[in-house]
Formats: C-alpha cells, sequence, structure tokens
C-alpha cells in the first residue's frame, strides 16, 4: 500500500495543458487562480529549447494567466545552467533564436567538448549531423535539451529533436545526457527550487503522457494526464504505473486536486 | 558530386579512428592445416564481401583477383554480397573491372536490386529516400500512394525536410512498413568519417515506433537471399569478409559459416571478439579459397 500523500507542490506543463497555441484550454485561467488560493507551491516546468523563459512568460500573461517570471522552469534554460557550471564548450545544434540565451557559452576557443541538440530543422542535416559525429567519436558528450519525439505544428505533427539525438546516440555509440522532462534530475531541480525535497507530496499535470506524468511517476510523484495538447485515446495505456489521474483538462485536474486536500 | 562518387570505397568502416581502420595486417601464429581445411568442410558456394577482401579503396588487395579466377575455373558457386546502396549495380561492376575483376551483374548481390524484389514480391509501393542516382533502379516499382518507406544512404539528401516527410507518411500508413537498406553507423568518407543509413533510420524508428525491417548485412533475410539465389542452403555457405561482427556475425546468425580476413578493416582484436567466434580466421581470400579447392 502506498502512504497517504501530503500534497505540498504542483508541476505544471505550459503548451497543451495550460494552453493549446494561443489560446488557454477551457477554465484553465480561473483554475490557476483558485489553485494560488491554497497554500500549495507552484512551478511551471516545460520542455522548451527554442522559446526563452521571457518569451513563454510573455504569451502566459496575454492568455490572461497570472505568473511569475521565476516560476517558469524550461529544459533550455536548464541546459545553459549545466553548460556553465561544468564550464563545457558546446557545439550547439539549437534554434538561432535559442543561441541567444547561451550567451558567452558559444563563444570559445578550440574545439568543441560537447554536443548539444535542441530543436533546430534547419540543422537537422547531414553535413551538421557529421560534424556532431566526429565530435563525438572523438570523446565529446551528448546533450539533448530534451527527447521530444514530434510536436504539433501548422502543417501536422513534425519530428521533434529526440529522433536527432537517437540517431547521434546509435552512429556514434553513446548515451546523451537529457536535461528536461522526462529526466529525473528535472523534476528535483524544478522541487528544489520551492525547497520541496520529497517528490511524493508533489503532483505533476501534463498532456504527454510518457514525458510529463510518466517521468514525474517514476520518482514517485503523483501524475495527472489532461486529455488536451498531443493526448491522443489510448496514451494513458502507455506507460506503467497507470497515470495517477486521468482528467478532461487543467481546470478538471485543480478541481480534483482541491477536493483530495 | 565527386566527392561522394569517391567516398564508397570506404563505406562499411566501424572503426573509432583513422588509426584502427587502415589496420594494418596482420600475420598470426597459423593452426595446423588440417583444423583449417576442416572449418571449410562441407562449404559448398561463397559468399564475398568487396571491401577490404577484393580491395582496399582504389587498390587491389594482393591473389584475390587470382582467387576469383580459381572459383570460376572450378565451378564454385560464389556471389559478391555488399551494403553499398549509393552507386548503381553498373558502376560498381565497372569500377572492379578496372582492377581486372570480371564479374557479371547477376554474381552481384546488392541491397537495392534484392528490395525491388521484395518490393514487387509483396505487393509495396515505396515512398523512397534513397540518393536520387539511385532512383531509376526502382524503375517499374510502383510509387502511388506508398504503403511503405524505403531509406537507403540518401548523402546529402538527408535533410530535415525528406525526413520529416517519411515520418508523415509513416503515420498516415494503417500499417506502416520501414525498410533500411543496411544498418551502418558510419564509414570513411572523403573528408572524414560520415553517418551512414543506419542513424537516420534509428530517427525514424524512434518517432514513429516502427522497427525496420533490414535489406543488407547483417540481416539474416538478405544473407538467405544470397544462398538461395545460388540455391544452396545456409549451412552450405560461407560468407568472407572484413567485418567481424556484420560480415561474420551476421551469416553465422542466418546459419552460414564465417571467415574473418585479416585485411581491410581487420584489427588483431577481432579474432577474440566478444560475442563472435569466426569458423575460420585466413590471411585474405587467396588462402581460404585454396582450403575450399585443395582439402
Amino acid at each position: 500500500m502506498s502512504r497517504s500523500r501530503n500534497i505540498q507542490a504542483v508541476l505544471i506543463d505550459l503548451s497543451g495543458t495550460l494552453h493549446v497555441e494561443n489560446q488557454a484550454t477551457p477554465g484553465a485561467v480561473e483554475a490557476l487562480q483558485r489553485l494560488r488560493a491554497t497554500d500549495l507551491k507552484l512551478k511551471f516546468v516545460t520542455n522548451t529549447t527554442k522559446e526563452s523563459r521571457r518569451f513563454l512568460f510573455d504569451r502566459l500573461r496575454q492568455l490572461g494567466f497570472k505568473i511569475d517570471l521565476d516560476e517558469i522552469f524550461t529544459s533550455l534554460s536548464a541546459a545553459c545552467d549545466l553548460i556553465k557550471r561544468e564550464k563545457l564548450k558546446p557545439m550547439l545544434i539549437v534554434d538561432d533564436a535559442a543561441l541567444e540565451d547561451f550567451g558567452d557559452v558559444s563563444r570559445f576557443e578550440g574545439k568543441p567538448d560537447s554536443v548539444v541538440v535542441g530543436l533546430a530543422p534547419e540543422k537537422f542535416n547531414r553535413p551538421c549531423l557529421n560534424e556532431a559525429l566526429r565530435l563525438l567519436l572523438d570523446g565529446a558528450r551528448l546533450i539533448a535539451i530534451h527527447e521530444g519525439r514530434y510536436y504539433k505544428t501548422s502543417s501536422g505533427l513534425s519530428l521533434g529533436p529526440g529522433p536527432f539525438v537517437k540517431l547521434l546516440e546509435y552512429a556514434a555509440g553513446v548515451k546523451a545526457t537529457v536535461i528536461g522532462k522526462p529526466n529525473a534530475e528535472f523534476f528535483q531541480a524544478a522541487l528544489k527550487s520551492l525547497a520541496i525535497l520529497d517528490p511524493h507530496s508533489a503532483v505533476m499535470i501534463g498532456d504527454d503522457v510518457r514525458d510529463d506524468v510518466g517521468g514525474a511517476q517514476q520518482l514517485n510523484m503523483a501524475g495527472y494526464l489532461v486529455r488536451t495538447g498531443k493526448y491522443r485515446v489510448g496514451d494513458e495505456l502507455k506507460i506503467e504505473p497507470k497515470p495517477f489521474k486521468i482528467v478532461d483538462n487543467f481546470a478538471s485536474a485543480v478541481d480534483n486536486l482541491i477536493d483530495s486536500l | 558530386m565527386i566527392v561522394q562518387f569517391e567516398s564508397i570505397f570506404f563505406r562499411q568502416a566501424h572503426s573509432r579512428s583513422l588509426n584502427s581502420f587502415f589496420a594494418a595486417v596482420y600475420t598470426s601464429h597459423k593452426r595446423p592445416l588440417t583444423t583449417m581445411a576442416n572449418s571449410v568442410e562441407g562449404v559448398k558456394g561463397l559468399l564475398i564481401d568487396i571491401s577490404g577482401v577484393l580491395k582496399n579503396g582504389d587498390i587491389v588487395i594482393d591473389g584475390s583477383v587470382e582467387a576469383i579466377k580459381k572459383l570460376r575455373q572450378a565451378n564454385f558457386p560464389f556471389r559478391l554480397v555488399t551494403n553499398e546502396t549509393l552507386k548503381p549495380r553498373k558502376t560498381i561492376l565497372e569500377t572492379l573491372a578496372m582492377m581486372s575483376y570480371d564479374f557479371t551483374a547477376n554474381e552481384l548481390f546488392s541491397p537495392v536490386p534484392c528490395c525491388v524484389d521484395v518490393l514487387k514480391k509483396e505487393n509495396l509501393r515505396p515512398h523512397l529516400l534513397v540518393h536520387p542516382r539511385m532512383v531509376p533502379e526502382f524503375d517499374g516499382v510502383d510509387t502511388k500512394d506508398p504503403n511503405c518507406v524505403v531509406v537507403a544512404d540518401a548523402y546529402d539528401h538527408f535533410t530535415f525536410e525528406n525526413l520529416n516527410n517519411c515520418f508523415r507518411k509513416l503515420l498516415d500508413m494503417d500499417k506502416p512498413i520501414l525498410i533500411s537498406l543496411g544498418i551502418g553507423k558510419y564509414y570513411m568518407d572523403d573528408d572524414g568519417l560520415a553517418l551512414d543509413v543506419g542513424g537516420f533510420t534509428k530517427c525514424l524508428e524512434y518517432a514513429t515506433g516502427v522497427a525496420p525491417r533490414i535489406i543488407g548485412k547483417p540481416s539474416s533475410e538478405y544473407f538467405m537471399m544470397a544462398a538461395s539465389d545460388m540455391k544452396l542452403n545456409p549451412n552450405e555457405v560461407m560468407m568472407v569478409g572484413d567485418d567481424v561482427l556484420h560480415d561474420v556475425g551476421g551469416a553465422q546468425a542466418a546459419g552460414m559459416k564465417g571467415a574473418l580476413v585479416r585485411t581491410g578493416k581487420y584489427k588483431k582484436s577481432d579474432e577474440n571478439h566478444p560475442t563472435v567466434k569466426p569458423d575460420i580466421v585466413v590471411d585474405n581470400l587467396a588462402q581460404v579459397v585454396g582450403y575450399l579447392l585443395n582439402p
């Protein structure tokens, strides 16, 4: 029997959960207000490889969400932190928009000692990937900002960074360090920033059954799967243990959570 | 385009550095001749790798031209087995002819013609991600309303757009089929090591969850097709190659014998490979042909 949960913190996914493109999910703005009226600590965790925290913040404010810049925790900023902390000299396979966030780390002398992969369709081509291969075969470290399989675009689903990380892993015979969800360290860092030490007292709400719900539950958090965003019928069967709760949307998750307090 | 034309001489390399890639021929302490002859007993046909067995780059390997002549004089069946998908069959034969080899098209077993047979036999209509120069090799194959995706080394045509098209085609299929012509990791290209088809196939496999069907070494299906092309059972066939894992290990997994040659990318450590134990290790093709024809 699992011990009963004394919920103290909630981690919330952004795209697909709070909003889909430029529209808030039904009742999400008000639901976030209700959640703020509780004592629960909140953090917004997202697997972005391109958009800066400031960009995400501006978009959420425009959609009517009350949110602070400091509450947003992204895989992109976590990757920047790792590179600075470990003084790496990275070859950056990231979107040009993200280069800004990396700032000084993209300027160094000599040969790169690491390869950082984000979502960069214009760089996912043979010459660029060959350059990465050669660095990896010479011992460079492979870092994946996240391993998302695909994402939704206006023209349909498109390959995410994950498939290109797998390409390099297979060819070079290496294993990537994964920064974003579903990596345990990413959730742990988000919880640590809220001064939460026991993941058992935290909840994750998201639309990605593997990266949001599965990842959080591996750490013993409770995972709420919402049926918005990239959710497809049957997603809940893709992970074991099954999602803690499956709900229509973010607003239902909040209601359910408040009722259980 | 000149660059990519030359590059194929170094394909199928999986070594980690230039030094080990150009491994020197190593002559080991030889086992008694009787043991050697015993390990080729029952072999009625040979499968022969091209790169590293017949030639290194554009240089003939000593004794190989004569060895092929002897096989032919003895009417001993053989097929060349390659994973080459960047050059049409005709071009491969012309390259070998410049080195005094006289192979015919039906002696050359390569993934593209094999794949064409499979597509026709199984009513598969491919969406192709191959080098444009190879597209004519698929003439006569129905490519309308695709029900499978075929990926080969497409060289600089491995772009995001082309890969994304394959991904979307696979998502649209009721029963998606992904066919990969070989699954190599990387090879030596003119300007350094370069990605082989394998990584690109893994890219699509991870995105779609569709496990690839491999036509090319080291897939058993491919070795079996080459054996049945000689009308022989797998246990009557021996593969001769310089890649301990893909040539020797692949053939053994298909129920054949595997001979490792000490030419091409051979390294001394290949003789103590953790998972593959060759049936016989020989200095070169000429030596194993000698054992076969003069038991």
